[in-house]
């Protein structure tokens, strides 16, 4: 434990993990609420062509370029989403289905393509597919805090319009809210948070650390700014959990580690969270209740 | 229950439905004096229509329902008003203008089912959304518009809810905190969609106290409302509706067993008693 | 656009349906007369086995070599084009020992229609190295030590002469030139491995494919990724390395040319967090060869040039690459 003030590697990892971690649990659980929670997997799978092509044009291995390409490609496809929805019979889920198999069917095409030039492998294409924590660098860090810091001062700046987003979107749209646009800059803000964690956990896995720490958060709260906050919370202990798990023992994989911490944390709401909680009430002694109590509802 | 119309049926069908509230030539009534003008409205989905050729006049200071079956296209009219669904022709005004420069003096009731009262917030937090608008992007609301909430509150006496989670209303109460979300708006037009469903006796009772002293306070209130038993009893206005527009003005000349005929189709018993209401109240 | 977008879909998919669905030719074991006439046509999956094939065989062989420069053998899958070069092939030259992990059932259909070949199949399994995290498999990277090369060029020198008898003689007299040329590869490697002191002789690279170098030429050897690039470091193997390279007072490490950079970065950062400093000592081929064309795309040039950059970079002469 005491490790993580003294390692260099596992305090980079951590704090990464829980940079990660924060910043998707903050934005998770708006995607939460609404009823997008496929999103996070949509705009993560949708990712990997971006990554591939990025290499392809710019021949550079360098974090930079490729984590531009995921932004630009899993932009693209909330775009792609929100045409087919407008455009076609095909609703929403369908629709992010659909953009995630085909986007990632062509990134994996063109990963297979690439591999037949010479610095490809270099690039480490690859290892976004399922993460590399261990790899993380001082500037990566620093990368990942400035885009995260700057994603949740605008959660901060915006949150009436992103709880209206949420609760009521044709009464904000009446208020005389611009909802598409609200819409749109949420969404930026989810593949923000995506494309930060992708070098962490990688393509396939980052849309667990979209959903868990939201769904999680929900069980134990009824206030939209206690769930975010602890969502927020939920997220980091599972980035720094991960990472310290996977510093325990030989060759045990980061990413997979901080989704599994993240997968606990989920479990243990569904069953213990108070009111919510599964298990709440057959843990409990019932006293009897009274007729005036049961009323409220 | 009238039948599906397709688009060849309507251009080619003649509306012979009376409609008293059509200004006679020479004594038109100026579009400024009416609260919401709404001309020649048409709202098609994919080559159905859900509205054709609607003309609806409200006058300001009246308390309208609008009535009509299942499918009638009354919620999308109110949604067309509002600019929340794309018009395929005509207009809407409102006090002579158009709607988006009228915003402010708009407040909507939605139905209850559209929102999911699941949603991690308190009755106080919801009724304050309707100070948004005023406070543009970014502001925060503060005590000013608590205190305008609380107020609202108190209007649909539900001050002591104040602090509850959405997920534990009844509908009555949901009810009641979506209309005092719209108090806090100081609008005096007001658009609720069947603001009386699902709600107990006691909460109707309220409401309609409510609507009624709007109106009389120099709002215009309209509301899509599904019991056509107490249209006569509560609306001074009414507009009956069936994709077409097939009569609107003041309830004891407009609610008629005719139009009511003409507006669900086929002889139904209900209808003959609600019509018989209606007159034994004249 | 939505419905424009269903339809590429639909054509995409389509379209992948139908390639999976090509055609493929089988070469069966071709009668000696007629193979002399003409060039042999041989595919080969790492271009070091491709490098000796071109020594022995010399303008004999049409050749194909599926993984270029920079291409990690590990991860590398074939596409429909190679299986159909695989399959018109007279003879398939490959590493084996799971090298080519994700061929594996490829080379199993080919087995039959053509003639595949495991150029490592005459080393004697008592002088293979089995790691302990491989469970009883063998680490596949021979190529790095010289002497085991030297077995394989025989085993292909031999795979020729069978399948081409009447020109048994130029394979014979080719091999014995470069098997020459080889030893005194193996001696120059030797000699060079004396100039590191022994403390030092620690080679630290990327992941575990200098095994046999540094059992044939004295050197410890320790990698990040483990005998294969597909699985993943954890914080605990980079930070013990960071330890070990500290504690010994290593001055450089490796990148590797066919992996990527960012995980020995990782591993510099946390020696440097650790108040030392260690440089990166070069660029090593390790599962891939340079450029053709280039020195460093032959066998040969590639051994030297890996030695020359490990020696440089531990006895502390700076030799240009500094990423």
């Amino acid at each position: 434990m005491f490790d993580l003030f003294t390692d260099y590697t596992l305090r980079t990892v951590a704090l990464g993990a829980g940079i990660l971690g924060i910043v998707s649990g903050v934005l998770g659980s708006f995607t939460v609420l609404r009823q997008q929670s496929l999103l996070g997997d949509a705009i993560s799978h949708a990712a990997l062509p971006g990554i591939v092509l990025a290499f392809l044009l710019t021949g550079s291995n360098e974090s930079l370029p490729l984590i531009l390409g995921a932004g630009l490609a899993g932009w693209i496809g909330t775009l792609v989403v929100r045409s087919i929805v407008r455009n076609t019979r095909i609703k929403n889920d369908g629709a992010l289905g659909l953009v995630l198999s085909v986007f990632f069917g062509v990134g994996l095409m063109l990963l297979t393509y690439s591999q037949s030039r010479p610095d490809a492998s270099q690039a480490g294409l690859d290892k976004f597919l399922f993460g590399q924590a261990a790899a993380l660098l001082r500037n990566d860090v620093i990368t990942m805090a400035i885009l995260g810091g700057v994603a949740i001062v605008i959660v901060g700046l915006f949150w009436k319009e992103f709880k209206l987003l949420s609760f009521d979107p044709e009464f904000g749209s009446v208020l005389g809210f611009r909802m598409g646009a609200i819409d749109i800059l949420l969404t930026t803000l989810v593949v923000i948070a995506i494309v930060i964690g992708l070098q962490t956990v990688g393509v396939v896995l980052m849309s667990a650390m979209v959903v868990a720490p939201g769904a999680a958060a929900r069980q134990w709260t009824d206030r939209l700014g206690v769930m975010v906050c602890l969502s927020a919370l939920f997220g980091a202990l599972a980035g720094v959990t991960g990472a310290l798990l996977s510093s325990t023992g030989a060759r045990l994989p980061t990413g997979p580690m901080i989704v599994l911490s993240a997968s606990v944390i989920v479990v243990v709401s569904l069953l213990f969270a108070p009111n919510r909680g599964l298990l709440w009430d057959r843990t409990r002694t019932r006293p009897s209740v009274l007729p005036a109590e049961e009323a409220t509802s | 229950m009238a039948q599906a119309l397709t688009t060849e049926s309507l251009s080619t069908a003649k509306s012979s439905a009376v409609s008293p509230s059509r200004p006679r030539e020479g004594s038109a009534v100026s579009p400024r004096d009416l609260a919401i003008a709404v001309m020649d409205l048409t709202v098609a989905y994919r080559d159905k229509p859900v509205l054709w050729d609607v003309d609806m006049s409200v006058p300001s200071g009246v308390l309208m329902a609008i009535v009509g079956p299942n499918g009638a296209g009354k919620t999308t009219l109110i949604k067309a008003i509002l600019g929340l669904v794309d018009i395929s022709a005509g207009r809407v005004l409102v006090g002579g203008k158009p709607y988006e420069e009228q915003r402010r003096r708009v407040a909507y009731v939605p139905q209850r089912g559209s929102v999911d009262w699941d949603f991690p917030t308190t009755v106080l937090d919801v009724v304050m959304m309707g100070r948004y608008g005023d406070l543009g992007w970014i502001k925060r609301p503060g005590a000013r518009e608590k205190q305008a909430a609380m107020e609202a509150l108190e209007k649909v006496a539900m001050t002591d809810y104040a602090h509850r989670q959405i997920s534990q209303l009844s509908g009555g109460q949901q009810q009641r905190v979506f209309l005092a979300r719209s108090l806090v708006q100081d609008a005096d037009v007001f658009l609720m969609d069947e603001p009386f469903q699902g709600v107990d006796a006691t909460t109707e009772r309220a409401i309609v106290t409510l609507l009624q002293e709007l109106r009389d306070s120099g709002a215009t209130v309209v509301c899509v409302h599904h019991d056509l038993q107490t249209v006569t009893e509560y609306f001074d206005w009414v507009t009956l509706l069936n994709v077409r527009r097939i009569a609107s003005g003041p309830t004891h000349e407009t609610f008629t067993e005719e139009n009511l005929r003409a507006t669900y189709g086929g002889r139904m018993a209900w209808l003959k008693s609600a019509s018989q209401t209606e007159r034994s109240q004249d | 656009m939505g419905r424009l977008t269903l339809r590429v879909a639909l054509a995409v998919c389509l379209l992948a349906a139908l390639a999976a669905c090509g055609p493929v030719q089988a070469g069966g074991a071709p009668d000696p007369e007629e193979i002399a006439r003409r060039q042999i046509k041989v595919v080969t999956t790492i271009a070091q086995i491709g490098d000796v094939v071109k020594n022995v065989a010399g303008d004999r062989v049409d050749l194909v070599e599926l993984m270029g420069p920079g291409i990690d053998p590990h991860l590398y899958r074939a596409s429909e084009g190679d299986v159909v070069s695989l399959a018109d092939a007279d003879m398939v030259f490959y590493n084996g020992l799971h090298l080519e992990a994700k061929m594996a059932d490829v080379f199993e259909k080919m087995q039959g229609s053509v003639t595949t070949v495991a150029v490592t199949d005459e080393i004697n399994r008592d002088e293979l190295l089995s790691p302990p995290e491989f469970e009883g498999a063998y680490d596949p990277h021979v190529w790095f030590d010289v002497s085991k090369w030297m077995s394989v060029t025989e085993v292909i020198r031999d795979s020729f002469v069978d399948l081409d008898p009447q020109h048994a003689e130029l394979y014979e007299d080719n091999a014995r030139a470069y098997l020459a040329k080889l030893e005194e590869l193996d001696l120059y490697v030797t000699e060079q491995a004396q100039l590191v002191p022994e403390e030092q002789r620690v080679l630290i690279t990327a992941h575990d494919a200098f095994n046999y170098f540094g059992d044939a030429y004295d050197f410890e050897v320790r990698g990040l990724q483990g005998i294969s690039t597909a699985a993943e470091t954890g914080t605990a193997d980079l930070s013990d390395l960071a330890d070990f390279i500290v504690e010994r007072e290593i001055p450089a490490i490796f990148i590797e040319t066919s992996v990527p950079e960012r995980l020995v970065e990782a591993l510099r950062e946390a020696v440097g967090a650790r108040g030392s400093e260690v440089s990166i000592g070069g660029s090593l081929y390790s599962d891939a060869m340079g450029d053709a064309g280039t020195p460093e795309g032959t066998y040969i040039g590639m051994v030297r040039h890996n030695i020359d950059t490990i020696v440089a970079g531990l006895t502390g002469r700076s030799q240009g690459e500094e990423s």
